[in-house]
């Protein structure tokens, strides 16, 4: 028997027993079907996750390096970090790793008064290069962004965040007012984007922007940098990216083994799989029960073929009789117990995917399918065919057709 | 064209006691011959149509088929020797349920590697006079339709040997008589038949009657009467 007879054979042996077939395929249909379904809600959770972080931390392409080895916390700002990070860092690593685009260097500190008139405040400040607000995807709502020519000539312009606008100018258009940094007055050139609410709940918005090289000289007297900014070419290789800039940053520093980094380079990618670690270890549970369920289903597909192996006993021992060999036998009971179990799970993808799509859509997530899912699904399902089946069929092979004929 | 040479079955019964089916069985069967084995129930008969058909095995002696020794074939060859070169018929019909006429008589073709002859199928249906009930499912024809069914399942692969395990048993007198023409032409034709039956008027179709009792050949007799299709009651 070659495999389309196999299959032919199967096929009408299935669709003339109906009722049976249904009940076979039931388990695994409905162990598919779950498990179809919660992979493509997991996959748009996930998305969805990804997507949020996206907006918090800009592009998966930029890597961020902080002065300071070991485990630091929280933002460093100019007053606490060691002055290790220099601008010739950063334009080092522009110049000479192959996988980076283009570096950005911040100087970042608090705590400093900002006054327009009679109100104060006192924002994040952040002297950055001209490239950051492309880098870090910062755009600005009114007025104009940083430019090459203001951080050449150590202008003094400011680029407010939202919060920041409302809380000394109100309902006044601040383009061109004056707003003084510890006392240096600054001319306001645009206004940020609102950025919302950050993961801890606090403002994204309350912060300012000056070039960096103004807040180095005219307002710091620093020169040294809380963070430089790194915009790969590809993200892909953010590891390689990570070695080069580390044997770069080695190098300029002088560090020489067993001294360790004096400075820290952020992954946001290995950041992100952390945000998304819990949700997976859960789905992965989830995923395994759902499985368990389907083989469960294969051990229905099992009993009702032994029922109908014995039912058929005659129809055994007339195909042996006209020539049919114990393989193929073998081939046929378990042609039978594979189709059904596939077309079990198809219509179980099927269904999974319909259900999926429903509740992505209540849960107002953009649906996802996770094809590699699917096609687990598949192999799953022929993998409990075969397993399942192949008790059945050695029983049908072995079937003495003397005895099967004997009336 | 069969050779059986001292053959003998021994069956174990659930508790260890052999049961001697057959003992040293001694045989020739000529190309083209009908012959019938009669005996009682539990003579043995059975079991040499089975032997005979390589759906058993001997337990003693060789069986040559066509001057092949098909008694120490493997399960494959021997499944090879039922598809190409017997043909069974048997007293309940044994045709699929839920399968129609035509699907039958392919069901030997399914075991050859070949394209199925359907127009083959067909032309055997017309032969036994059921072109007109191909496609219909084996519950909706009469017991001697589905005996011709049988037959035409059994020529599928056009092989030279018919064993039929009491061809006749299940059928009214009509029937059975028109099945034993039936036999009778194939037989004519030169295909070589071998016959179970304790009918004496179904024998006398036959040239050559064997009896067996005790699972041994007690007598073994040309018929005088050749068989002619339409013999007289």
């Amino acid at each position: 028997m070659n495999w389309y007879r196999t299959i032919t054979l199967a096929w009408r042996t299935l669709s003339r027993n109906r009722l049976r077939s249904f009940f076979m395929m039931l388990g695994v249909t409905i162990g598919i079907a779950s498990l179809t379904a919660i992979t493509s809600v997991g996959e748009a959770t996930k998305r969805d996750t990804i997507a949020g972080f996206k907006r918090m931390i800009g592009t998966f392409d930029v890597i961020n390096i902080q002065p300071g080895g070991g485990a630091t916390r929280g933002m460093p700002s100019l007053a606490t970090v060691e002055p290790v990070l220099k601008f010739g860092d950063a334009q080092a690593i522009a110049d000479e790793a192959t996988t980076v685009q283009r570096t950005a260097g911040v100087q970042f500190a608090f705590d400093i008064d900002v006054k327009h008139r009679d109100k104060t405040g006192s924002p994040a400040i952040f002297g950055v290069s001209a490239d950051w607000m492309q880098i870090r995807g910062f755009n600005v709502s009114l007025g104009n962004i940083l430019t090459e020519e203001d951080v050449r000539s150590l202008a003094r312009v400011v680029i407010i965040g939202a919060d920041v606008q409302a809380a000394l100018f109100g309902d006044e258009d601040p383009i061109g007012k004056t707003l003084r940094i510890a006392e240096i007055p600054f001319q306001v050139t645009g206004v940020l984007e609102s950025r919302g609410v950050g993961p801890g709940g606090s403002s994204m918005d309350d912060l300012l922007l000056i070039p960096v090289t103004t807040a180095s000289r005219r307002l710091f007297n620093r020169d040294y940098l809380t963070s430089i900014a790194v915009q790969l070419k590809n993200p892909e290789l953010a590891d390689e990216a990570i070695q080069e800039i580390t044997a770069i940053l080695r190098d300029r520093h002088g560090i020489v083994p067993p001294a360790e980094d004096d400075f820290k380079i952020s992954n946001p990618r290995a950041a992100m799989a952390q945000v998304t670690q819990v949700d997976t270890t859960l789905s992965k549970l989830l995923v395994g029960v759902v499985i368990i369920a389907t083989l469960i289903g294969g051990t229905v597909i099992m009993s009702l073929m032994l029922i109908a192996v014995s039912e058929r006993q005659r129809e055994i021992g007339v195909r042996r009789a006209v020539g049919a060999s114990r393989r193929d036998v073998m081939i046929q009971f378990l042609g039978e117990a594979v189709m059904i179990s596939v077309f079990g799970g198809l219509i179980g993808i099927a269904l999974g995917i319909i259900t999926g799509v429903m509740v992505a859509i209540q849960q107002q997530l953009a649906p996802a399918i996770l094809w590699p899912a699917v096609a687990g699904s598949v192999l799953l399902s022929v993998g409990v065919g075969l397993v399942f089946g192949l008790q059945p069929a050695w029983r049908a092979a072995n079937i003495d057709p003397v005895e099967a004929l004997r009336s | 064209m069969i050779k059986l040479s001292n053959i003998g079955r021994t069956y174990h019964r659930g508790d260890g006691t052999p049961v001697q089916a057959l003992r040293d069985v001694s045989l020739d069967i000529t190309q083209g011959e009908f012959v019938t084995i009669r005996g009682a129930s539990g003579s043995g008969k059975s079991t040499l149509l089975n032997i005979l058909g390589c759906l058993d095995t001997p337990t003693d002696g060789a069986y040559l088929l066509g001057g092949e020794d098909v008694s120490a074939y493997s399960d494959r060859q021997r499944s090879h020797v039922r598809n190409q070169r017997i043909g069974f018929v048997f007293q309940a019909f044994n045709l699929l349920p839920r399968t129609t006429a035509l699907e039958n008589v392919e069901i030997p073709a399914f075991y050859v590697n070949e394209a199925i002859d359907r127009n083959k199928a067909l032309s055997l249906l017309k032969r036994v006079g059921l072109s007109e009930r191909a496609r219909h499912f084996t519950s909706e024809l009469s017991g001697g339709e589905q005996q011709r069914v049988a037959i035409a399942r059994a020529l599928m692969n056009d092989p030279p040997l018919l064993l039929a395990d009491e061809p006749t048993g299940n059928l009214d007198s009509d029937a059975g008589r028109s099945i034993m023409e039936l036999l009778s032409e194939l037989n004519s034709e030169g295909r070589t038949i071998v016959m179970v039956t304790h009918d004496a008027q179904v024998a006398s179709y036959a040239q050559r009657e064997l009896v067996i009792q005790d699972g041994a050949i007690v007598s073994d007799q040309q018929q005088s009467k050749p068989a002619t299709a339409g013999s007289p009651d």
